[in-house]
């Protein structure tokens, strides 16, 4: 099933590769090939990979039988991955406005509290001398530009 | 001068107790991360980057060569206590390593992989003396169609070599050679495939696509796995952290043989440590004359293994160093650190900089003594870090992760973008699609195309150049053969089943 999926997003990808490919503005001096040679050997790849994934899916069908046991937690353990995801992404959005100790330090409270339950204390303890330690080694010490965001420091 | 004269110059060069000082940081913190399971060297080296900007290049590469070879060494000890590779080449090890733990002898699993990868190490730098130079002034009269071949040749033995799956491989490729096309195009001045946003127009910056696939998604994998409970305990170290009479006498065969097996590996392109460590491991099993002990704490299983991985990184190190053109994922990392620290790796570099190239080469000697030193009376102290809770361990490398990438350009867009890559690499682990083919090619792609445009440039708009020496020609039909291998290797052993069968 993933397979087939590939297989029609490297058609679309391949499409799609081709037209964007089209859309470059080229003047012809100079470099005989110009800008888009290269990117069309590109899109001429997609093709035979797609040809072999193809040749591989036959090769596969007729060997291997298919249909294997879905694995326990299968679907619910993509909903945590789903879950980090987000946490990281309002992470990233948070990150210039918050700036990056107080930011940083809620994401781990969050994450820790999640997958490491149990243990309050070693938690915050963690979150907290982590984002603020960080920020200052890497922000005093070593010249690395941070977000500062409502920070007085 | 000659080449002696500058060896010797770049022992004086490594050993400025500045240069000392960055070697130790470098396989200090190689150790540390083999140790730590969840983050490779790529990550490792690609997170170190931009805090290093500004660093001397010399001695800013030693210290990325360092954790480049380091985390070999560290990886064997979370193999050995829990049975869970620390590093993807040391998984031969956790067969064997972890069942001699189990029988209480973790101290002669531990010193014996300490001690084969110190000899195996040692012999693979020295292979790295002995062919750096011949090898670099052959490279010298290639033109740009025997590179644009050669890079194909790469590209498509690492296709077919790394995953389960020589389309899907391809497949990673491409779309490595892809994203190293979004970006200004150098020649003509064009935009290409910025998709209107205006950071793209440097392109997409190497840094963040390893960190991202590496990094980020490792930790999503990770803490699926916390969630599913597969997490384990690390194991005591049991017995003396040495080798009984006969337990010597059987390893220091499997350590010569693999670290040999290592390095001829090492330097091909594609295959790299992993196989490096399964090959080395059947012959040892083929070899003994006791070979069902192998999976039930046979010492050769550790032994050898481990001797093939570590000779394997100084193997790799020889097209990085002499050709320009890295053979797997790892060196493809370290030769994208040469390149923003402004060094282009290549049979130049040993002409124009050869106080960097055999400082370099010669730091590596001293890191492996570091590192025997490190990983046998020292490794008490790293067995600690697998205490780190992995809830906790996780989130932080996201945290690292985000100072690696916001560091080089202050910029946002680098930010979601980790997260972008870590989300790719993660679904694309599940559908076996590997992402080392993909690093490869985003690191070569620039070459590839202007190697490709010279040479078309040269002859006039006839791609017969490609075809036009016998260098050229051997890398093409050498190309193709690897691409069709998968395909071709099948049906002959069909061919010879079935005539078996008659």
């Amino acid at each position: 099933m993933a397979d087939r999926i590939i297989f029609a997003g490297i058609l679309v990808l391949t499409g799609v590769y081709f037209w964007a490919t089209s859309q470059i503005p080229t003047l012809e001096i100079g470099d005989p090939l110009g800008p888009k040679a290269f990117p069309r050997l590109l899109g001429a790849g997609l093709i035979i990979s797609a040809v072999m994934l193809l040749a591989e899916m036959i090769k596969d069908r007729k060997s291997a039988p298919a249909a294997t046991a879905a694995e326990p937690h299968g679907t619910s353990s993509y909903k945590v991955i789903v879950g980090v995801i987000v946490v990281t992404g309002l992470y990233f959005i948070m990150f210039e406005p918050l700036g990056y100790a107080v930011a940083t330090s809620l994401f781990l409270l969050v994450m820790t509290n999640y997958f490491n339950k149990g243990k309050r204390w070693t938690n915050v303890l963690t979150s907290l001398i982590y984002g603020f330690a960080s920020y200052y080694m890497f922000t005093k010490w070593l010249g690395v530009n941070l977000p500062r965001g409502i920070l007085p420091f | 001068m000659d080449t002696f004269t500058h060896i010797i110059n770049g022992v004086a060069v490594c050993l400025t107790p500045i240069n000392l000082w960055y070697t130790f940081i470098g396989v200090f913190m190689g150790t540390i991360i083999g140790v730590l399971p969840g983050i490779g060297p790529s990550a490792g080296i690609a997170l170190l980057i931009p805090v290093t900007f500004g660093m001397n290049p010399t001695s800013a590469l030693i210290m990325m060569c360092g954790i480049y070879y380091g985390t070999k060494y560290g990886g064997s000890t979370t193999a050995i206590l829990i049975r869970t590779p620390g590093e993807a080449a040391s998984v031969m090890t956790s067969i064997d390593g972890y069942e001699m733990a189990k029988k209480g002898r973790a101290g002669a699993a531990l010193a014996v992989s300490a001690i084969g990868s110190f000899i195996a190490g040692t012999l693979g730098v020295i292979g790295l003396t002995i062919f750096a130079v011949p090898l670099s002034s052959m490279a010298l009269k290639f033109g740009p169609a025997e590179y644009f071949t050669l890079m194909l040749f790469a590209m498509t033995a690492v296709s077919t070599l790394t995953g389960k799956s020589a389309a899907k491989g391809l497949l990673a490729t491409i779309l490595g050679l892809m994203i190293a096309t979004i970006g200004i195009d150098l020649q003509s001045g064009q935009a290409r495939y910025t998709m209107g946003v205006p950071e793209f127009q440097d392109g997409v910056g190497f840094v963040v696509v390893v960190v991202g696939l590496f990094a980020v998604a490792e930790v999503f994998r990770g803490l699926e796995d916390i969630y599913k409970g597969t997490g384990a305990k690390a194991m005591k170290i049991t017995g003396p952290l040495w080798l009984t009479k006969e337990e010597w006498k059987r390893s220091i065969g499997p350590i010569w043989r693999g670290g040999v097996i290592g390095f001829i590996i090492g330097v091909l392109p594609g295959a790299g440590g992993t196989i490096a460590s399964i090959m080395s491991y059947t012959t040892e099993k083929r070899l003994s004359k006791n070979p069902e002990e192998f999976g039930h704490g046979a010492i050769e299983g550790v032994a050898g293994p481990e001797a093939a991985n570590n000779s394997d990184t100084a193997g790799a190190m020889v097209p990085l160093l002499t050709l320009g053109i890295p053979g797997g994922g790892a060196t493809a990392v370290l030769m994208g650190a040469f390149i923003m620290y402004g060094i282009q790796p290549g049979p130049l570099l040993f002409q124009n900089r050869p106080d960097l190239v055999w400082g370099l080469i010669d730091s590596m000697y001293i890191g492996n003594v570091m590192l025997l030193i490190l990983n046998l009376p020292l490794i008490g102290i790293f067995v600690q870090l697998l205490k780190i809770p992995s809830g906790i361990l996780y989130p932080l490398i996201i945290a690292i992760s985000v100072i690696g990438a916001y560091a080089i350009n202050g910029s946002m867009t680098d930010l979601y973008l980790i997260l972008l890559f870590g989300v790719i690499g993660y679904v694309f682990d599940k559908v076996d699609i590997p992402v080392a083919p993909l690093v490869l090619s985003l690191v070569l792609g620039g070459m590839m195309e202007q190697s490709f445009r010279q040479a078309m440039t040269i002859s006039g708009g006839n791609p017969k150049i490609f075809f036009g020496s016998a260098i050229t020609i051997t890398l093409v039909v050498m190309s193709v053969i690897s691409i069709l291998m998968p395909f071709i290797l099948p049906m002959l052993k069909k061919y010879k089943e079935d005539g078996k069968d008659e």
